[in-house]
């Protein structure tokens, strides 16, 4: 299958798509929007996983969720990673491609997490240059993440909204919001999520990430093995009045819930989402 | 070096070097060590669950503790060198085997990656009988067939493909598995239909023929292999059975100039 040019992403809501749900899927397509999944799952050359995703993505706009590029690590960009990235971008067309603002590797070993980057003018420099050869190569505008954290690094010295609309202004990527990680750094590294949102350019933001977090301890971890919480909704509707609607994603990757679940999130978003176009008209 | 790179270079050094290794004073100062404690956690469980992943039946077998620790030894061993954990694990028998763990956990490690990798290679067209219909008249001396690159041939010492298929029926418990094994040597074709991973066993000149066709040899050498060791040996009936678990790929043919 050849596609020619990626289907646009109305602004409503998506799921993530996973393997456990590949029956479901094929058997009785759901209704939503789109659906976004991690291309590093799909680098094989060949296979059922493949096949599958050539199939959802006849009835499903698509959006690519990186999770191995490592924007942030001293070391270069792997270009068998990156080639792989291309090919599959070619083969399906995503709307969205997005990595996150984080690295994992350094010296050539990966620790496959994606780990916080001091905030400082030698990180954002890194973080362009790579954008701009990771752009050039694919030839289209990646999204970036904003990623948890569990800790603060002392020697940053710009604040995390204020980077990432520099690496906007220099690049011309764009952002995507993951208000997840968000509401789990504010409580986790006591930062301040609405100074945040006022710090990032509003029309970056093509994509936004809901998810829920699990406690440990007295940490909030991203685990994305929940629910929304309460929490996260509101500042959803938060982020919804001060960007207006954007296309929205259930992020459910552990501890994965029947898909009739999931959708059910996402119609509670798409009501969100309705009441915010609404309130724009 | 850079400040970010002595930085990440050191809170690397932290996370695989176990809770005795520190992150460099001139960095540390003011980080939370348990959030350091926290994301070492992370990472281990990430390379944990892509090993569960690859090995679902090995875990199965010995249980999620023994499972989990043997994944941490194999961790420091070999650190990932990707960002796609797709490979990770490649060594992951041979590490079993250097540990002397007992032969069948060696051995359905390696059951189990060439799984893995039969599950996602590309595959090419499939060889059917037309193909050897238009090799009428053709000198077989100068054909060769080629298998599949979702092939795969193995060879074990004993028939851990009895335990893996046991192992397939969740919640099985071990003692249910029938023991003990059948001590003599299995041998294993590995192939793809239609999505769906296919086992065969194989007799021992099976194995033989088709490692010998892997190899590249002709066809009728190895078509006289097989005589040689059974003359009633219905080699038309053996490429029949190749094709139909999706084996052959192709033919080539020399021409002699």
């Amino acid at each position: 299958m050849a596609l020619h040019c990626p289907t646009p992403i109305p602004a409503r809501a998506g799921i993530g798509l996973r393997s456990h749900h590949f029956r479901e899927i094929v058997e009785a397509p759901p209704p939503v929007a789109w659906m976004e999944t991690h291309p590093e799952n799909y680098f094989g050359e060949g296979g059922t996983a493949l096949r599958i995703l050539e199939r959802i993505r006849t009835g499903y706009p698509l959006s690519f969720h990186g999770v191995g590029l490592s924007l942030g690590s001293t070391d270069p960009i792997d270009p068998t990673h990156l080639r792989k990235l291309k090919v599959l971008c070619d083969r399906f067309q995503p709307t969205f491609i997005s990595e996150h603002l984080s690295w994992s590797s350094v010296d050539g070993r990966f620790l496959n997490d994606l780990l916080p980057l001091p905030y400082t003018e030698e990180s954002l420099d890194l973080v362009c240059d790579k954008i701009d050869v990771i752009q050039t190569d694919l030839e289209r505008p990646l999204l970036i993440e904003n990623v948890t954290r569990y800790l603060t690094w002392p020697d940053s010295t710009i604040p995390e909204g204020e980077f990432m609309a520099a690496v906007v202004r220099r690049t011309g990527c764009g952002i995507l919001l993951d208000l997840n990680n968000l509401y789990v750094n504010a409580v986790n590294c006591h930062l301040d999520p609405v100074k945040f949102l006022e710090a990032i350019p509003p029309d970056a933001v093509q994509e936004i990430h809901l998810a829920g977090f699990d406690r440990v301890g007295r940490w909030l971890v991203d685990t994305h093995g929940q629910a929304v919480y309460p929490e996260v909704w509101s500042l959803y509707q938060w982020a919804l009045y001060h960007l207006g609607p954007r296309p929205t994603l259930i992020e459910w990757d552990t501890n994965l819930p029947p898909l009739a679940e999931l959708v059910e999130q996402a119609t509670q978003a798409n009501a969100l989402l309705g009441a915010c176009h609404d309130t724009v008209a | 070096m850079t400040p970010l790179h002595e930085l990440q270079r050191s809170f690397a050094a932290a996370m695989v070097g176990g809770p005795g290794e520190r992150v460099v004073p001139s960095i540390a100062t003011g980080i939370s060590s348990r959030g350091l404690a926290l994301y070492r956690r992370l990472i281990r469980n990430n390379y944990v669950q892509a090993l569960t992943v690859t090995y679902p039946m090995l875990r199965r077998l010995i249980g999620g503790r023994y499972f989990s620790t043997f994944a941490r030894g194999y961790m420091k061993r070999y650190p990932s060198k990707s960002g796609d954990l797709f490979l990770y694990g490649r060594h992951f028998s041979f590490f079993l085997f250097t540990l002397e763990a007992p032969r069948v956990l060696v051995e359905l490690a390696r059951l189990e990656w060439a799984c893995h990798e039969v599950s996602q290679v590309a595959e090419r067209p499939a060889l059917n009988l037309g193909w050897f219909e238009g090799l009428a008249g053709v000198d077989p001396a100068c054909v060769r067939v080629h298998l599949q690159p979702t092939a795969r041939l193995l060879r074990f010492s004993s028939s851990v493909h009895v335990v893996w298929q046991a192992l397939q029926v969740d919640g099985i418990a071990v003692a249910e598995i029938g023991r003990p094994l059948p001590e003599e040597e299995a041998y294993l074709l590995l192939t793809r239909v239609e999505g769906r991973i296919r086992m065969a066993e194989l007799a021992a000149l099976d194995y033989r023929l088709l490692t010998a066709m892997a190899d590249g040899k002709q066809v009728d050498e190895v078509e006289r292999m097989a005589m040689e060791v059974d003359q009633q040996f219905d080699f038309g009936r053996f490429i029949a059975s190749l094709m139909e678990m999706n084996a052959l790929v192709g033919v080539s043919m020399e021409t002699h100039l």
